[in-house]
């Protein structure tokens, strides 16, 4: 599960994160629509880690029955999804920012398998990637094929039965080949997830479900690097969730934690502001 | 005795040979799979009771290009798993079949298991082929003619105890999207579906003794509707129309032909329609809820006597 042609060190990695931040900015300050910022600046590092190091994936050769299957499952998350696969040379960055959308444009704010053929499923209802993500890893044993099938939720999502369904389905049929990353932003839209809606004990209910549990923090690289090369093998019996404690927000000061930006646009002085507030953060962060 | 539920395993493992990409799913209800279970276990997959992770799972298969079968209890599957079969299976036009019992008022389980409303949510989803069949061999030709089929395909039985043969083998051509006429008449036609063809062909007998000629069309496909069938049957049958259907009266076949008849302006003299009024139906056997709530064997022929008779 390695992007081999092209290795990164941990330092180039969060470069490259940094890069997406920036862009995911750009775009949110072009387009006039809301953007779910809040959960792409979230997940920004994990899909970085994933495009740039963990998934076997060729952009030149999308059909490829070896790739690793990667399922958008909180759809939401495209746009972050959309600019980290165009770093990796799926698409044109250009492209998404100017169609981004638009009618007839490939990139919305929901993934579609049919306009874009790039991604491995239709998402955006939340709670649909993990089951169908179960159906390829199913797909792939049945085959002897040894690649994986990697899922990224957002810990919100996991409040839908569909998801413990899945993940009762996977433990049944030992999917070792089947990797579920969670973005833990611990932020629903309307509230924060743990004085409304208590997930915890978390990592002990997928533990209880049977998995392979991993906690991390979802924002520092090197731990998503070893996270993702620590897998155990694609033909071991247990499926792993990596549980990634993140900021909805990250990066960006003014919109951490703060439930106004779960979706939203920015204007030209907000996207000055933005851009001053990654920079700061990325330079406290280096010191 | 041959049932439909009984010929979706016996074709599913004669099927399962030909196609080595063939899945089949089911929450739990497996009884009528067991022949394809124990011929291919590793393409067998029983999520137990998770209807949503079920179709969901279906979709994922078929997204890496196997051609999956959900074998279930339809109340469930329609609606329960709506949501999986509209976004994870049509919206991205996937081969899954969904194929299952309990179609109509069906079984004696209560309205928690009748589907009655699945032909109206189905027929309402983009790229979905929707059947409804009472005709046990018709089952078996079906899910084979499925196997090609690019999209999704809903296919509803009622539960199999009262399956009848209704036609012989080759005595009609069966063809998904064409119906079929069961009867030839030609003072009325009357529309239907699945189990209740039986009863309208007895209908159908009972008022010829009375001299009336009336027609029988087996509408078992609702999506894509055979348009030209019932221009035709307007057209050869003094336009009177007869729709009995183990559905609600609103939203299944009757609605289905109601459009076609709007919108091509076809011009009808009677139009009666049978159907499951908007109640919840409650227990007993299948003829007395059909006699019940208006759309039994005596319910019919009034209807068809009654459009016969429309000026």
């Amino acid at each position: 599960m390695q992007n081999t042609e092209n290795p990164h060190t941990v330092e180039e990695l969060e470069n490259l994160a940094f890069e997406l931040r920036s862009k995911l900015l750009h775009l949110c300050g072009t387009y006039e629509g809301a953007v779910h910022i809040g959960g792409d600046l979230s997940s920004a590092d994990i899909l970085t880690a994933l495009f740039h190091h963990g998934l076997h994936v060729d952009p030149t050769d999308i059909a490829n029955p070896t790739r690793d299957r990667f399922l958008l499952s909180k759809g939401h998350a495209a746009v972050c999804m959309y600019i980290a696969m165009s770093m990796r040379g799926f698409f044109s960055y250009d492209g998404i920012v100017d169609t981004y959308g638009q009618l007839d444009s490939a990139y919305g704010m929901h993934p579609c398998k049919v306009q874009l053929p790039g991604v491995e499923a239709s998402t955006g209802s939340l709670g649909h990637g993990l089951p169908l993500a179960v159906g390829m890893a199913l797909s792939a044993r049945g085959r002897g094929e040894s690649h994986r099938v990697v899922t990224l939720m957002g810990d919100g999502e996991t409040g839908e039965g569909s998801v413990w369904e899945a993940a009762m389905a996977a433990n049944s049929y030992e999917l070792g080949n089947l990797v579920a990353f969670i973005d833990r932003n611990r932020q629903l839209m309307t509230s924060f997830d743990e004085e409304r809606v208590f997930l915890e004990p978390y990592t002990d209910k997928w533990a209880a479900f049977g998995w392979n549990v991993v906690h991390i923090d979802g924002h520092d690289m090197g731990a998503l690097v070893q996270a993702i090369d620590a897998l155990p093998a694609s033909d071991s019996r247990k499926p792993t969730v990596v549980v990634c404690e993140t900021v909805k927000g990250k990066g960006v000061d003014f919109m951490e934690r703060n439930l106004a930006w779960h979706a939203g646009s920015l204007g030209a002085a907000d996207l000055d502001r933005a851009m001053a507030a990654l920079q700061a953060s990325r330079e406290k962060e280096s010191v | 005795m041959l049932s439909a539920r009984s010929v979706i395993g016996t074709t599913l493992a004669e099927l399962g040979e030909d196609y080595d990409n063939l899945w089949v799913l089911t929450p739990d209800i497996g009884a009528t799979l067991v022949e394809f279970r124990d011929k291919y276990p590793e393409r067998f997959v029983d999520v137990g009771l998770a209807e949503q992770a079920c179709v969901g799972v279906a979709a994922g298969l078929a997204y890496d290009g196997n051609i999956p079968v959900v074998s279930g209890m339809l109340p469930f599957l329609s609606m329960r798993a709506l949501e999986q079969v509209r976004s994870d299976v049509c919206y991205p036009n996937l081969p899954v079949k969904i194929i299952g019992t309990h179609g109509g008022l069906v079984g004696n389980g209560g309205s928690t298991h009748y589907a009655v409303e699945d032909l109206a949510l189905m027929c309402a989803l983009t790229n979905m082929t929707v059947t409804s069949i009472g005709d046990p061999l018709m089952v078996g030709e079906v899910i084979r003619q499925s196997m090609t089929m690019q999209g999704p395909i809903y296919i509803r039985l009622a539960v199999g105890k009262k399956d009848k043969v209704l036609y012989e083998p080759g005595e009609h051509e069966i063809r998904i999207g064409k119906g079929i006429i069961a009867r030839q008449g030609t003072d009325a036609t009357i529309f239907t579906h699945g189990t209740v063809v039986a009863q309208a062909l007895d209908a159908a007998a009972e008022l010829a003794k009375d001299g009336h000629s009336v027609r029988v069309v087996d509408m078992f496909t609702l999506k894509p509707i055979d348009e030209e069938l019932i221009a035709q049957c307007a057209a050869e049958t003094g336009g009177r129309f007869v729709i009995v259907e183990d559905h609600l009266a609103y939203g299944g076949l009757a609605s289905r032909v109601a459009d076609v008849v709007a919108d091509r302006g076809i011009h009808l003299t009677a139009f009666e329609r049978l159907g499951i009024p908007q109640v919840y139906a409650g227990f007993g056997e299948d003829e007395e809820l059909r006699d019940k709530h208006g759309y039994g064997l005596a319910a019919t022929i009034a209807a068809t006597q009654r459009v016969i008779a429309a000026a």
